[in-house]
């Protein structure tokens, strides 16, 4: 605990101070145009002009995020992402660098730095940076750092709701504020932070006209996906399962759904779409209320099922694996259904038809068109007849 | 529900439940398999039920919903106990008149028995060509039971080898009794269980984890599932036994997403036997603890190797590593991980109960027991068959099987799924265990038997399986990831008639490297179809790449649809069943193809009336023009 020898013991007098960012750059432009940059998008940012006194104010304001120029007067970048380390693991660097060479960026990525910016950077690479850290801090090892590190301030949280729950409640708010019509500029500065949560779960938000609706039905889905992931008590080797069953509540598996795993699981975001993309049974696209499945296992192969695709193809004008333009049939090729006694054989919507012929599908085709509505809960039903 | 504490607990409960249960009592049995699930068994229980109702026959009669019976051929099959008469292709139309003509006038109804070849009706079901020649242990007791109804398993006697093997036996006993019998791994390798668990419980390491393998990918191969969904006590008390020699407190239960049923009577099995205290801590008031959870897979072949298995279990990837370390010692979250096939496990109460001496009675000299297979392709009666290791592969086909439908000639057997061989008719005779399937160029896997007849391509087919092995490749290891890929570009210019000299020796030379190369079974076993294809049917690669020629008519490019003229009766059913339009009738009031638009799909010779029989299939393209 070294920062802590250092840097005198602080005093809780600044609880003005309390901030998500903490910039430590020589440059004062650099340091302003951050801070300007970073409260437009509702952080709260404080700067220093030396690693000396930006370890001071990590210390009192327990920022989230901390910004480190490598070369700066006194004591030297790597220092103090060294004493950052040290004092709260949790906390995210991120170094600014003027000379971007591959071993500074090795070498402060081994001693905890999570990103790295090369001066001169835009302003949209800042705040995406500063965003992703903000996200990595996660319920299981929040608590864990509080039990480890004792902090001179403590954070004001309210016992048991965790950053996640927070954030569904302030996307709620936010939801039924812009459903009141109330414009943007009026908002205050917390709910900009929870504006820039909601178009992080739904990147189309600023297009969108009914942006209240939009948001609540986002939180909607959000809790839905919540509900899942509490029945796997959180852990991590369920994340298949719980894709499963995200995939059947859902019908395919949306963005903002897999988002909120990776945020509450803490798994990265990478991981959960190498699962995602791996299995057969996920799928990243919309799927149509009709799924068609045709088997093409090899009993039924050698009866002919390659010539029911075909066929079944050139009827819906939909290839296997696609979905058509109103999203009312998906057509999937399945290795076995192990009815192999039927085959080919072609399943709509849980029913099995054994070799149909042409006039069959287009019927079949037919009234599906007719009863789209009823397609809503067909995932639950491939036994049920 | 009581909670069972003892031996004796569990033997009373067996004799109440007897007791309360007259064997002269009518019983129907509805099988409920997935199989004939698709052929609506629902409906025809349910109308049993309504029917029993409103004559108030309620005391008469039970009805049971059972597991699958095998003849999915001739499903829904209904069973009437005790003189066990077998209705076929039952429908809920039928059922009224089951009920007058055999519950109430105790006849039979003839139209819904089994026929044989020569007219005759046969009434028992254990007459019936398609079982008799079976020897089902395993799964002959599926027809007995509700599969979600635990005191139907017990009443069988269920569970009483947990209880020998708990409270008569060593754990070292336990171990010694399955090694002796000598039990080889169903799932494919045959990889003898007994050393399997052996290994697991003296590998280092606690806790130790033990699995059942129900990822059955294999296009074709289903008894996995049907075990599972009708019988799933079998499958856990031999886990049970089998964690209690290991010394493992903690199992998992992988089963395929797409397999909804035995998902679902899994589920009931394991909550019922939770609340017999047959499962979880204190098993039978022995002191032993042991629990299991259900892991489903999500859809991909590969994931039933073992490591990958248990990379999915671990909530990642499902995909294989090098096992230089084997899974029983460095397994499931690097712990000792004993992984059996649901087969497997389903064979370790019989071997407690009866004896290794009676098990090694059937089979072969390095082939024990029974093997479930799952019959299908171009066969009269497509189903799940159990036979004694070493019976003749033309048992199977014809006694049991009923041969190839109408008249058409035997070509292959396809044994092992993808990553088996094709064996030509004059292997028929081989006798089918472990190493006779192996030295015959294919191999027992977990059990799939696809029948192929005259109008099957060999190249197709070994395309087929290339194309399957090339999707589900995990693309970890190089020789699989691009040496499938190399042969899938191959075999598709063959079958799309673009084929070249040297094609064959090409695909025999990539076939070695990724046999030797490759990381895991899948890559290592791919090329096997078409090897065996080669070896077996080298005539048809050539008239492929030398003549463009598909002598079985299938491959698309090298094939075309037209219509006789002469023959042609001018009905139009052909152009109306044609899906895109590419028929039309000429000013003769006969029909032409329009090969431009044509797909080959073959709707049009299908629908063709008999007595015309205008539409033909020329396998060479625009040979008659």
């Amino acid at each position: 605990m070294c920062a802590k020898k250092q840097i005198s013991s602080a005093s809780g007098f600044q609880d003005s101070m309390m901030a998500d960012v903490v910039v430590i750059d020589d440059e004062e432009s650099i340091c302003e145009g951050c801070r300007q940059t970073l409260e437009a998008e509702g952080f709260r940012a404080v700067i220093a002009h030396d690693g000396t006194e930006g370890l001071k104010l990590v210390e009192q304001s327990h920022p989230k995020v901390v910004l480190v120029d490598l070369k700066m007067p006194g004591i030297s970048g790597m220092e103090v992402l060294a004493n950052i380390s040290e004092y709260d693991p949790s906390i995210v660097t991120i170094v600014i660098t003027g000379y971007g060479s591959i071993d500074s960026a090795v070498e402060t990525m081994k001693i905890g730095a999570s990103d790295f910016l090369t001066k001169p950077f835009a302003p949209e690479k800042l705040i995406e940076s500063v965003r992703r850290g903000m996200e990595v801090t996660r319920p299981a090892e929040e608590a864990e750092v509080t039990e480890q590190v004792v902090r001179p301030l403590e954070v004001p949280e309210k016992a048991p709701l965790n950053k996640q729950n927070v954030v569904l409640k302030g996307l709620e708010v936010l939801g039924q504020y812009y459903s009141l019509g109330f414009k943007e500029r009026q908002f205050f500065d917390e709910l900009r932070c929870l504006e820039s949560e909601a178009k992080h779960h739904a990147d189309r938000l600023g297009q969108m006209k009914e942006k209240g609706q939009a948001v609540l039905d986002i939180v909607r889905d959000l809790r839905r996906v919540d509900s899942i992931i509490q029945k796997y008590a959180y852990k991590k080797n369920t994340l298949i399962q719980i894709l499963l069953d995200v995939q059947m509540e859902f019908n395919w598996l949306p963005r903002h759904c897999l988002e909120w795993v990776s945020t509450r699981l803490n798994i990265p975001h990478t991981n959960i779409y190498t699962v995602a993309s791996f299995y057969e049974a996920l799928s990243l696209e919309p799927r149509g209320a009709h799924l068609i499945q045709i088997c093409t296992g090899t009993a039924c192969h050698v009866r002919g099922a390659a010539s029911l695709v075909d066929r079944v193809s050139s009827i819906l004008g939909i290839e296997p694996g696609q979905t058509d333009s109103e999203q009312l049939f998906t057509l999937e090729t399945v290795h076995c259904l192990g009815c192999c006694a039927l085959g080919p054989v072609m399943v709509v919507d849980g029913e099995y038809y054994s070799n149909p012929s042409t006039k069959q599908i287009q019927e079949i085709a037919a009234s599906c068109k007719v009863s789209s509505e009823k397609g809503e809960n067909y995932a639950q039903v491939e036994l049920s007849r | 529900m009581p909670r069972l504490n003892s031996a004796a607990d569990l033997e009373k409960f067996r004799k109440d439940t007897l007791a309360k249960r007259d064997p002269e009592k009518l019983c129907v049995t509805v099988c409920s398999g997935t199989g004939c699930h698709a052929y609506g068994c629902i409906g025809v229980a349910e109308s049993f039920i309504n029917e029993i109702k409103s004559r108030n026959l309620q005391a008469k009669v039970d009805v049971r919903k059972t597991g699958c019976h095998g003849f999915c051929e001739r499903g829904t099959v209904v069973i009437i106990f005790p003189e066990e008469i077998c209705y076929l292709h039952v429908k809920p139309d039928d059922v009224s008149e089951i009920v007058q003509k055999t519950l109430i006038e105790k006849g039979t109804v003839d139209r819904l028995l089994y026929h044989d070849t020569d007219g005759k009706k046969i009434v028992r079901e254990g007459e019936i060509p398609f079982y008799k020649h079976q020897n089902r242990i395993i799964f002959g007791n599926n027809r007995f039971i509700d599969p979600k109804n635990i005191d139907d398993y017990i009443a069988l006697g269920g569970y009483s080898a947990l209880s020998k093997a708990r409270f008569e036996m060593t754990q070292e006993q336990v171990l010694a009794e399955v090694k002796e019998a000598n039990l080889r791994g169903r799932g494919g390798g045959g990889f003898p269980a007994g050393r399997k668990w052996e290994t697991t419980r003296d590998a280092a390491g606690e806790p130790k984890y033990v699995i059942v393998n129900a990822d059955e990918g294999d296009p074709g191969a289903y008894m996995d599932r049907s075990l599972l969904e009708g019988n799933p006590h079998s499958v856990l008390e031999g886990l049970l036994i089998g964690a209690y020699a290991i010394g493992s407190h903690e199992g998992y239960i992988y089963v395929r997403e797409e397999y909804p049923l035995a998902l679902e009577n899994t589920k009931v099995a394991i909550e019922s036997a939770r609340q017999y205290g047959l499962l979880g801590e204190n098993i039978l008031g022995s002191g032993f603890d042991f629990d299991v959870t259900i892991h489903r897979g999500a859809g991909a072949f590969v994931s039933g190797e073992s490591s990958a298995l248990m990379s999915a279990i671990e909530g990642h990837v499902g995909e294989p590593r090098p096992k230089y370390i084997h899974t029983s010692v460095k397994g499931l979250w690097d712990k000792p991980t004993c992984l059996n096939n649901v087969e497997t496990w389903a064979n370790v109460p019989f071997i407690i109960n009866k004896g290794a001496d009676w098990f090694k009675s059937i089979g072969t000299e390095n082939s024990k027991g029974t093997k479930i297979f799952s019959l299908v392709g171009k066969i009269n009666n497509t189903g799940l068959v159990e036979v004694p290791m070493g019976i003749t592969l033309r048992d199977i086909v014809y006694d049991i099987g009923g041969g190839i439908p109408n008249d058409k000639k035997f070509k292959a057997v396809q044994t092992g799924g993808p990553s088996g061989g094709l064996l030509p008719e004059s292997m028929l005779d081989i006798h089918v265990d472990f190493d006779e399937l192996t030295r015959a160029g294919s191999m027992m896997g977990s059990g799939g038997m696809i029948v192929m007849d005259e109008n099957t391509c060999m190249v197709d087919t070994a395309r087929y399986y290339t194309e399957f092995l090339a999707q589900e490749s995990c693309g970890k290891c190089v020789p699989c990831r691009e040496g499938l890929r190399q042969m899938l570009r191959i075999l598709n210019n063959i079958t799309n008639g673009e084929g070249k000299e040297g094609d064959i020796e090409l695909l025999e030379e990539l076939s070695e490297f990724i046999q030797e190369a490759s990381l895991c079974a899948l890559g290592q076993t791919a090329p096997n179809p078409v090897l065996s294809t080669i070896k077996h049917f080298r005539h048809e690669y050539e008239a492929h790449i030398t003549e463009t020629r598909c002598p079985a008519g299938v491959c698309k490019a090298l094939i075309s649809y037209y219509i006789e003229a002469d023959d042609c009766l001018g009905c139009g059913l052909c152009a109306k069943n044609c899906p895109t339009d590419a028929i039309s009738e000429t000013e003769d009031k006969i029909y032409v193809i329009d090969q431009e638009k044509c797909i080959k799909c073959g709707s049009c010779l299908k629908v063709c009336p008999e007595k015309a029989k205008a539409v033909a299939l020329q396998d060479a393209l625009y040979a008659r023009y």
